[in-house]
């Protein structure tokens, strides 16, 4: 699936993660701004690139800035950063959630 | 954690204002001229005993006016981050993804921590971007040569209108160097609009094959980096935006592209620009050489040749003034539209600027 606009999802607060996607053309390229980069950097962006995988996006630009958030947070903002880069706010994909 | 409410404010509200100018005040902000609050689209706050304790505002693309009282309840940073969150979900809901923050250098840090990324600092403050689309992607659009070349000219002009001495200017950097970038100022603020500006540019050097054409976008001599270029500003403003302007020129786009020189005319009208030569004479020597090109004199008795004197001359109609300072495709172009640049002076376009 393409990415059809720029969307964003989640907060920069504690524990929490906020992500933009947007269209790409080389892959799933990563900007990501985290304290805990060092740790856990590739964790983040393997979570991020699986569920953009179970949209089937393949490219896309993605912005990430992490503020100590879980997997399951980070999965969830994804979710929410892709419905909206989809246009598909009303019809959430039930087989990816 | 405690969670703050933050809500929209009505600056137009006196005491509301006075209230939130105060507390600004306090935090070292000081100036709040017209010309800054004006443009302000939204206004967000949060209060703490019926006193403000953060607060910050969007003005276009530009985010603006954020401050946090240094002892909160919850945090200096946690505030700072949810108004952050505020503002650009405020943006995001209108599909804007794209801010710039100018900030004092201590805060440089709190910015960064949140996405943002430097474009260009000196002592007096920063500037700063966060989202899409960015410089990298504005930088990806200008073509470059497929191998390494060695002399890299750059040329930045308004070009409102292009004439003989923006074509002399080209000449002699198309002459001295292997490829030539013309950046034309992206900035709505001219007698002729950007796109009319753009393409005359490029009529204008159609037959120098060495030169590409690129508009300046947001990054170069725009209200944003360099306003006084566009209004009235004192020489102190001029300092810190002309420093603004020409590093992140030098260092984020000069760089990237391999840009070893750049040509300016001389200035012996403008002010501002003037002092716009000197700093990038100061800012840019040696990495980059800056060859000032004595300014070409019109044919008969008009002096040297100036895009203001030609759009003054369209003012009053008076032909024989133009067609000594433009090449025939601004000509052309001016005899065919005559009537609605004329319009457009009476709606109350200034000619007087740059």
């Amino acid at each position: 699936m393409e990415i059809k606009k720029t969307a964003i999802a989640g907060t920069l607060e504690s524990s929490d993660v906020q992500i933009m996607l947007s269209k790409g053309t080389v892959g799933v390229e990563f900007d990501l701004v985290s304290d805990v980069a060092k740790q856990f950097a590739d964790d983040i962006k393997l979570t991020i690139k699986e569920t953009l995988g179970l949209y089937g996006i393949e490219n896309a630009v993605v912005k990430v800035v992490d503020k100590g958030a879980l997997d399951m947070v980070i999965k969830a903002r994804t979710l929410t950063a892709i419905q909206r880069a989809l246009d598909a706010v009303d019809q959430p994909n039930w087989e990816v959630l | 954690m405690m969670s703050n409410e933050i809500t929209t404010i009505d600056l137009k509200d006196k005491s509301v204002r006075r209230d939130w100018q105060n507390f600004l005040m306090a935090c070292g902000i000081k100036n709040f001229d017209d010309s800054e609050l004006n443009p302000l689209d939204i206004t967000i706050a949060v209060y703490e005993n019926e006193e403000i304790i953060g607060t910050g505002s969007i003005a276009g693309d530009v985010i603006k006016y954020v401050a946090v009282q240094e002892t909160t309840m919850s945090g200096h940073s946690t505030l700072f981050n949810q108004l952050m969150t505020k503002l650009e979900n405020f943006m995001a809901v209108e599909g804007r993804f794209h801010q710039f923050v100018f900030t004092k250098p201590i805060y440089q840090k709190s910015f960064e921590y949140i996405g943002f990324k430097t474009l260009a600092e000196c002592k007096q403050g920063i500037l700063l971007e966060k989202g899409l689309p960015d410089i990298k992607e504005y930088l990806s659009t200008i073509p470059r040569p497929k191998t390494p070349i060695d002399k890299v000219a750059s040329v930045v002009i308004n070009a409102n209108p292009f004439t003989n001495g923006h074509r002399f200017l080209i000449e002699e950097a198309s002459r001295d160097n292997e490829l030539v970038y013309v950046f034309v100022l992206n900035q709505e603020a001219s007698l002729f609009h950007t796109d009319e500006r753009i393409a005359l540019v490029k009529a204008g050097v159609q037959d120098l094959s060495n030169v590409i054409v690129v508009n300046g976008g947001a990054y170069i001599i725009s209200y944003l980096t360099f306003p006084a270029y566009f209004l009235k500003h004192n020489d102190s403003a001029i300092d810190y935006q002309t420093s603004i302007d020409v590093r992140l020129f030098k260092y984020k786009i000069a760089s990237v592209l391999g840009i070893t020189s750049r040509y300016v005319g001389s200035e012996p009208l403008s002010h501002t620009t003037n002092l716009y030569n000197q700093k990038l004479i100061s800012e840019l020597n040696p990495q980059i050489e800056v060859h000032v090109i004595q300014r070409k004199l019109a044919a008969g008795d008009l002096g040297v040749i100036s895009a203001r004197t030609v759009r003054e001359a369209i003012d009053k109609g008076d032909e024989t003034v133009w067609q000594k300072m433009v090449p025939e495709t601004t000509q052309h172009f001016i005899s065919n539209n005559l009537l609605e640049l004329q319009q457009r002076i009476r709606k109350g376009q200034k000619i007087n600027g740059n």
